[in-house]
């Protein structure tokens, strides 16, 4: 335990407490930091909650704009001196809008990390927001709309998203075009004036780093951020049901959603071990009954999706016009299956491949930053590695057998695209 | 601490490992030196399909088994095909490492059944339809067939729905029975890997793969001024691709190539960024060096709305001849070899990407460095270096190739 000015608050988390540390500052940030042994690297994740979910009704896209755009000068640097600086710094870098954050991530040397903390901490505090950059920051959010219509498994995946999930949770962050045309830059800056928060922001970082030198200077650098919360607007009702859109693609795009727990209701290390019963490597049930078995399609797969509120899986495939019915069909009896249990062997498999990938991922701060940043948002604490060890060992196989029988996966969400719509087996 | 080693086993096979007792995991992989350019026009797509088959079992594994015990080990596996290389690899625990090999080994020497030829026929033609409809994909085939016209480079990685259709078992039989000889292959290891124990391991599981004698064609390319356009009314937007010569992937100018790339077409900061993404003009804009074996080319890429097509080209070229006249000044030099540096630290930091990095420059020069030394290597590079790479090499003769929908 370290000892922090304030009313912050500081704790470390448990058997690998030397590397991992918790530090929220009194407006609300919480910072996150795990010292990854042996590297020279480190990763920043700063989310700030101020994505697509704030997008006022007529307004679709903002978030996604302000993404760009806050990027173009902060502080005393201007546009191109703030890409030349870190440039220099070597920083690996991205920035895009997500459902509830925008998030923020910059990977580079340790040495280097205390420069880029400051620049972080400008721009989500003082950027410029220049006239000149707002035009093409909001150009570009209009091609990217065109850009999603030349990838119909992207375009899929944001339908899909859309038809199953209420508003603002479907919402495509991409936006709308009509809004992004109407946009002003006057608009955009008025909103990010209350947009970009500390309170439930979320600041990672894993690698090569030291926790008190670096909690000293996000304190001195983000602690006088200061700005109220603002609440995201009311669901709406998910569509649901079916959805087909007519297009002349080689391939038809298949995309099912299903409800499911979300990720911190205990129950949620079932669904992901039945998921990787069901997708989680080549020996997988959809990999080797669909593709290995009847050769129907080179992409099949299944994954677990969770925002706070709700979770989903969500299946994919690909295929020709005259194989997609009985793809869609086959996914289908592979959900249904389920239902009638797991072996143990298929079992062992999923944990091995959970534990494996868990382990193997903290060799790499990048995916530790990642992790610590989803632990928070879910548990509000970050897990060790001990700790995911022991919960996907916990599972037994007649734990997950019950659960399965007694929650069937369904009712099943269908969005395709391509020449000809598809029917949900009855 | 991190240590080198490597042997040559008797048949040929090149063994070498980066090891590193500190890791948690260790990665393998076989990388075979056949790819595309290797085939006959008639069998085009085989070096991907037979790719695809050599996971479909051996005299002692069925297809299921191979994956089942992949997945048994919790292992991240995968293999990929390019116009040179075949690359199979396996990320594991070291507790799974002899099996991993075991498997890997077994999988060189596949049963090729004809059941499961033509079950994997039509998995590989959902394939090629996947990428007929990623225009990105479609354009980098056309450039790369424009670009190297007759010779062997141009051919598809994937073939064609034709090639596929045609292609008969006994074809991939005598494909690999000429091109996955042990002197074609390298294996190598990064990570937690126990050395002495996997020279064991191989030397027993290799024991029977014959010596063949295997030459690459090394015809030099012939590249000419070509332009093309391919239209596609379904399409929204438009695509650029422009190809012209470079250094190889054994030429000792290649880090000042990959220096030079990036100040000029960098994802971020570069000059393409600077010319076209940040004025919006086009969403993605980039410069790339492609070294190959014994020769090699630079690739630029960008896609734009339809309506400023002609004024996106203009940009691009007008971009690439100011950096032949005039240079790059020592920031941008010095800018991106950070970058540069700091990638090359990211994935050198995960035995997987170290794995990768040493196979890939084993096989193309039969050298090793660590990666302290990589960034040495970079580190030398001048000015000076970048205007020699600029002088043998102005972007000439150039290939453009445009996708789009009019």
């Amino acid at each position: 335990m370290c000892a922090t000015p304030g009313k912050a608050e500081t704790a470390d988390t448990s058997a690998t407490a030397q590397h991992q540390h918790v530090h929220r500052l009194a407006n609300g940030l919480t910072l996150l930091t795990e010292k990854v042994p042996n590297v020279r690297s480190a990763t920043m994740i700063l989310m700030v909650p101020a994505g697509a979910a704030l997008d006022p009704a007529t307004g679709l896209g903002s978030a996604n704009v302000l993404s760009d755009w806050i990027l173009r000068g902060a502080g005393k640097r201007n546009s191109r001196e703030l890409s030349e600086y870190l440039d220099g710094l070597g920083v690996q870098r991205g920035a895009g809008a997500e459902t509830i954050f925008i998030r923020f991530g910059a990977s580079m040397l340790g040495r280097n990390l205390a420069a880029v903390l400051e620049v972080y901490a400008e721009i989500v505090q003082r950027p410029q927001l220049p006239e000149s950059g707002f035009g093409p920051a909001r150009d570009l959010a209009i091609q990217q709309l065109d850009a999603i219509e030349d990838e119909p498994a992207q375009k899929l995946s944001i339908l899909l998203k859309a038809q199953h999930f209420p508003d603002p949770l479907g919402r495509p962050t991409v936006g709308k075009r009509e809004h992004l045309q109407a946009l002003t830059a006057d608009q955009l800056r008025a909103d990010f004036q209350t947009r970009f928060t500390p309170q439930g922001a979320i600041l990672t970082v894993a690698g090569d780093c030291d926790f008190q030198q670096v909690t000293d200077l996000v304190e001195k650098h983000f602690g006088g951020w200061q700005n109220p919360p603002r609440r995201a607007t009311a669901a709406k009702p998910a569509p649901r049901g079916s959805l087909h859109i007519t297009q002349p693609t080689n391939q038809v795009q298949i995309g099912l959603a299903m409800d499911s727990v979300p990720e911190s209701h205990g129950q949620s290390i079932l669904i992901k071990m039945a998921v990787g019963v069901l997708s989680g490597g080549m020996g997988a049930r959809l990999f080797s009954e669909i593709r290995e078995k009847q050769g129907l399609c080179y992409s099949v797969h299944a994954g677990y999706q969770s925002s706070k509120e709700q979770a989903a899986i969500l299946g994919y495939a690909g295929t020709g016009p005259d194989r997609a019915q009985r793809t869609l069909d086959s996914f289908m009896v592979e959900l249904q299956r389920l239902g009638q249990g797991v072996t143990e062997e298929e079992l062992e498999r999923a944990r091995i491949g959970m534990k494996s990938r868990t382990i193997m991922q903290g060799e790499s701060p990048a995916a530790r930053a990642g992790a610590l940043a989803h632990d928070f948002y879910h548990y509000g604490r970050p897990r060790t590695l001990e700790e995911l060890r022991a919960r996907i060992e916990s599972v037994a196989l007649a734990d997950l057998n019950e659960y399965l029988a007694v929650n069937p996966f369904g009712p099943v969400t269908l969005v395709t695209i391509g020449p000809n719509a598809l029917t949900v087996p009855a | 601490m991190m240590s080198f080693k490597q042997v040559t086993l008797p048949n040929g096979l090149d063994v070498i490992a980066e090891v590193n007792p500190q890791a948690q995991s260790a990665a393998l992989g076989f990388m075979v030196k056949t790819g595309a350019r290797d085939e006959q026009p008639e069998v085009a797509g085989v070096s991907h399909f037979l790719e695809h088959m050599m996971f479909k079992g051996t005299p002692r594994r069925s297809a299921a088994d191979v994956n089942r015990e992949f997945d048994a080990m919790g292992a991240s596996n995968n293999a990929f095909t390019s116009n040179e290389v075949t690359c199979y690899w396996a990320h594991v625990l070291p507790e799974f490492l002899p099996r991993a090999l075991d498997l890997l080994a077994d999988m060189m020497r596949p049963a090729l059944r004809i059941e499961d030829f033509d079950m994997e026929k039509k998995v590989i033609l959902e394939e090629i339809s996947l990428y007929l409809d990623r225009p990105t994909h479609v354009l980098f085939e056309a450039v790369m067939a424009d670009y190297f016209a007759s010779h062997a480079l141009g051919q598809s990685v994937l073939g064609s729905r034709e090639s596929i259709t045609a292609l008969a078992q006994p074809q991939m039989r005598e494909y690999f029975d000429a091109h996955y000889g042990p002197g074609n292959m390298v294996l190598a290891a990064a990570g937690n890997v126990d050395w002495d124990r996997l020279v064991g391991w191989i030397e027993k599981a290799a024991a029977s793969w014959r010596h063949l004698d295997i030459r690459r064609d090394y015809t030099v390319p012939q590249p000419q001024p070509r332009r093309r356009h391919i239209v596609d009314a379904k399409l929204k937007r438009h695509y650029i691709a422009l190809m012209c010569p470079g250094p190889s992937a054994q030429d000792k100018q290649r880090h000042a190539c990959q220096v030079l790339a990036d100040v000029i077409g960098d994802h971020e900061g570069s000059r393409l960024y600077w010319a076209l993404v940040e004025p919006g003009l086009a969403d993605e804009a980039d410069f790339s060096f492609y070294p190959l074996d014994r020769t090699g080319s630079f690739f630029a890429y960008a896609s734009c709305d339809p309506a400023r097509r002609d004024q996106v080209e203009d940009v691009l070229l007008a971009e690439i001849k100011k950096v032949i006249q005039d240079g790059v000044t020592e920031a941008e030099v010095l800018r991106s070899k950070n970058k540069i540096e700091t990638a090359a630290v990211l994935h050198g930091e995960l035995p997987l990407g170290r794995m990768r990095s040493i196979c890939a420059r084993w096989t193309y020069t039969h050298e090793y460095r660590r990666l302290e030394e990589e960034l040495g290597e970079l580190e030398a590079v001048s000015g000076a270096d970048i205007q020699e790479v600029l002088r043998q090499y102005p972007c000439s003769p150039v290939t453009i190739t445009t996708l789009g929908p009019e």
